[in-house]
């Protein structure tokens, strides 16, 4: 199959570096990136990451906390964000707010942290909140940065990002036909963890070029969970015989946000997130949750559900039952599956994958 | 409204277990020390006010036995807003403490486990695991509890909650309130403090449209005050563990917290408190202490381990060591001072979104750096607690920091405040008793 040339990280970095530009380490889930970038700062998101020596964190946290907090920590205590200015702990379950706080209070890196609260509901009154705090988190980034950009240049910002979210999305919809493989699919998607907007918007129009109409071989399947690590784990399920042609992933299918309608920019950033795909994060109902995922699983034809879940993660361990229910009764097979980003990819993953795919076959 | 089910809640509660509960109670009081299984050649004979901590939750678990049907019933978190319910005139029931009282009776396994044999991991907090068990099974030490109308969340003590309460929500299928608190890692700021009140003020046509009733500004203002008062209560009787020998120790405080958890807002409660604290009074008059040879005193942080209350209090007592001061018991009193009856909303929002649980770690230290010189404390044991993350996460650092930087001996001791199967009896028991040697040195 085709591949993409996709920017490395760390050269992303360097390159909006050397233009002037600042960066931020972003940690999961929900924030703006159009903010950042209207103050002239590339968010870079920090989902664990896998291959790090975890006992660094161990220093502060406790066992039964997620591995996404744990590595977060270890990296950062092994000198992995010093690259970055300006550290962004959005507040997404109980595990990240307390990352936030042992930073701020006893970790104390050089750069600023600044905590991000995310509201929990749909009502006009947590809109109005999650818009508020990021007019405050703007404050702190002027003060980091001397600049103050106007309505005009966040609108700017914001439509730019929401443009690439219009192709993420495309990419999603002409999944099937882009020639990928489920690794090379990944690796495209989660560019956007890093790539500037209109640097991934090439990638992306690029990549929906090469599409046709040509069908995947394998069975269609959904991902759910936080993030499909450690990666080699969607090379296992296409060498198993699955392709994976939708996602319910908090750092991919859960952030595909619509275009907002708003005028003013900081209800237009908060609309947007509070519009974008049902995440317990977010506390949306479990209905709901259900309701998308039998509808992502008909639209895309998928015979069945593998939760990728990461071990600890309490928001989405309480929806499970209640979700693998409704999938039984939409006539979707679904399979738990628990991992730690810390582990390498297990045997005992690989074979439970394995025969979860034979049943569907 | 059932008359049926109006006329047996007057005939079950009112007319029969009232008057059960209060002979009981009578009864008890006269032979309080017989009943007792605590060691007390080492520890204080029980409260008298035991009774009545028994007479009290039995009536409460009964009334809601008898509660659907006639008497609107919610479902609250243990730090959730609960004056607006109560001047409804819900019942209200705080599953957490449901699951208290089945750690205390050593139900949870089994009730846990009926979650478990649905698909609810055993890696989420066990309060909820037990709570869902009993949805499933109908499993409760307490006969039946009553189905609710309304659930209402708060997630000033943690986002768990949430989760949880979406659980529930879905399989009663009732209008689920959140009020959201966001997490104070410093100060409150003003646009979260409105966003609070914003959402108390939205959920009281809700609450009306399911009690069926107005609210009443005046109810509001009266239930608040009792809320006040009681929890000016608890607050005092706290602050006589800094007596020397305290007279109450922490392991006291847990079993008596119920009322002031479930039961705020009530007449009841406030009477029932400053009962307790006469009590306390006399025996700081007549110099009993919790344990009888009090030499060395401790703080407790996080929540009780429901099922080992006994075994610390006697294990620790043996050797002179009375844990008289806790930030778990200390969180339902600290947040008196911010309730304003004049201002009845604002003052909620203040209060409800300052709890200990929903503030940064640094604060969580300073309150035990305080407590630890308020109430004179030779050290700490803080319960690093599986089920619990909000309150967990921090102690690391706050445990070396105690030593470190204050000098005082403290312990992280690894459990959960509901499940025993947690609970590694000898590992506890060997860190333990490393911790008393510390102490001594
Ligand atoms: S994996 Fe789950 S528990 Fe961990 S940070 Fe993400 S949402 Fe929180
Ligand atoms: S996680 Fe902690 S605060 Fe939340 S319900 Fe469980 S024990 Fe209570």
């Amino acid at each position: 199959m085709d591949s993409i040339e996709i920017p490395k990280r760390i050269e992303t970095i360097n390159s909006f570096k050397a233009q002037g530009g600042k960066v931020a380490a972003v940690l999961p889930i929900h924030y703006s990136r159009a903010l950042f970038r209207a103050f002239d700062i590339l968010p870079v998101e920090v989902w664990g990451p896998p291959e790090v020596e975890a006992s660094y964190g161990g220093v502060h946290l406790q066992a039964y906390v997620c591995s996404i907090v744990h590595n977060a920590l270890s990296f950062l205590k092994k000198g992995g964000l010093e690259i970055a200015d300006f550290i962004l702990v959005p507040h997404a379950c109980d595990s990240l707010q307390g990352l936030g706080s042992i930073l701020l209070d006893f970790v104390k890196p050089t750069q600023t942290v600044a905590p991000l609260y995310l509201p929990r509901g749909k009502r006009t009154e947590d809109k109005q909140f999650l818009a508020d705090e990021f007019r405050a988190l703007a404050r702190q980034l002027s003060n980091l940065t001397g600049k103050e950009p106007g309505d005009d240049k966040l609108l700017e910002c914001i439509e730019r990002e929401e443009q690439a979210d219009l192709l993420l999305a495309d990419l999603y919809r002409n999944r099937t036909g882009l020639g990928l493989d489920n690794l090379s699919f990944y690796r495209l998607i989660r560019s956007r963890e890093y790539l500037p907007a209109e640097q991934f918007t090439e990638l992306a129009q690029t990549a929906l070029e090469k599409h046709s109409a040509r069908n995947p071989n394998g069975i269609p399947i959904l991902l759910s969970g936080i993030v499909p690590e450690r990666m080699e784990v969607l090379k296992a399920i296409e060498e198993l015989g699955g392709f994976v042609v939708a996602d319910d992933f908090a750092c991919c299918g859960r952030r595909l946000y619509p275009k907002g309608n708003e005028r003013d920019p900081f209800l237009r950033m908060a609309e947007r997130i509070i519009n974008a795909p049902p995440d317990p994060t977010r506390g949306n109902s479990i209905d709901e949750r259900a309701e998308f995922l039998i509808n992502l699983a008909q639209t895309y034809g998928a015979k069945g559900v593998i939760f990728y879940e990461l071990k600890f993660c309490e928001p989405e361990l309480f929806d499970l039952p209640n979700l693998r229910n409704s999938l039984k009764q939409a006539g979707l097979n679904s399979v738990h599956i628990e991992v730690d980003i810390k582990d390498p990819l297990s045997n005992q993953v690989i074979t439970r994958i394995g025969a979860f795919l034979e049943i569907l076959e | 409204m059932s008359i049926r089910a109006k006329a047996e809640s007057l005939w079950n509660v009112d007319i029969l277990g009232k008057n059960v509960l209060a002979f009981q109670r009578w009864q008890a009081e006269r032979r309080p020390f017989k009943s007792s299984k605590w060691r007390t050649d080492i520890l204080a004979e029980p409260l008298r006010i035991g009774a009545r901590t028994k007479e009290l939750i039995g009536l409460h678990y009964l009334e809601g036995r008898y509660a659907n049907g006639h008497r609107p019933v919610a479902w609250v978190t243990s730090g959730g807003p609960v004056e607006i319910l109560q001047a409804l005139g819900y019942y209200v029931l705080y599953p957490e403490n449901h699951g208290a009282l089945c750690g205390t009776r050593r139900a949870v396994v089994d009730i846990s486990t009926e979650a478990e044999n649905a698909g609810y991991s055993r890696d989420i907090c066990s309060y909820a695991r037990t709570d869902i068990g009993s949805m499933l099974s109908g499993k409760t030490p307490v006969g039946k509890l009553p189905k609710p109308d309304l659930l209402l969340a708060c997630t000033n003590i943690c986002q768990t909650v949430l989760s949880w309460y979406r659980v529930l929500a879905k399989h009663f299928n009732v209008p689920l309130i959140l009020i959201d608190t966001p997490f104070v890692y410093k100060e409150a700021p003003q646009h979260a403090l409105d966003y609070v009140q914003k959402q108390l003020e939205d959920s009281i046509p809700t609450s009306e449209k399911v009690a069926g009733k107005k609210l009443e500004y005046k109810k509001l203002q009266q239930t608040l005050q009792l809320s006040k008062d009681a929890t000016e209560l608890w607050l005092e009787i706290m602050g006589r563990g800094k007596h020397r020998p305290s007279p109450i120790s922490v392991f006291d405080q847990f079993i008596h917290m119920a009322p002031i958890v479930e039961m705020r807002g009530e007449r009841v409660t406030v009477d029932f408190y400053a009962r307790m604290l006469k009590e306390l009074d006399e025996r700081i008059e007549k110099g009993i202490g919790a344990v009888k040879n009090e030499r060395k005193r401790l703080l407790w942080d996080n929540l009780p381990i429901w099922y080992r209350l006994r075994y610390f209090a006697e294990y620790l007592g043996e050797r002179g060591i009375s844990v008289v001061a806790s930030t778990y018991t200390n969180a339902w009193g600290e947040l008196a001072p911010l309730i304003d009856v004049n201002k009845p909303l604002e003052s909620m929002a203040k209060t409800y979104i300052y709890p200990i649980l929903n503030r940064g770690t640094q604060y969580k230290l300073d309150t035990m750096r305080r407590m630890i010189d308020e109430f004179h404390l030779d050290g700490a044991i803080l319960h690093s607690d599986r089920s619990c993350k909000p309150y967990s996460i921090g102690q690391v650092d706050q445990r070396n920091r105690l030593i470190k930087e204050y000098g005082v001996q403290a312990l992280l001791l690894e459990a959960d405040h509901d499940d025993p199967r947690a609970f590694a009896e000898e590992q506890v028991a060997a860190r333990l008793a490393a911790f008393v040697e510390m102490l001594e040195d």
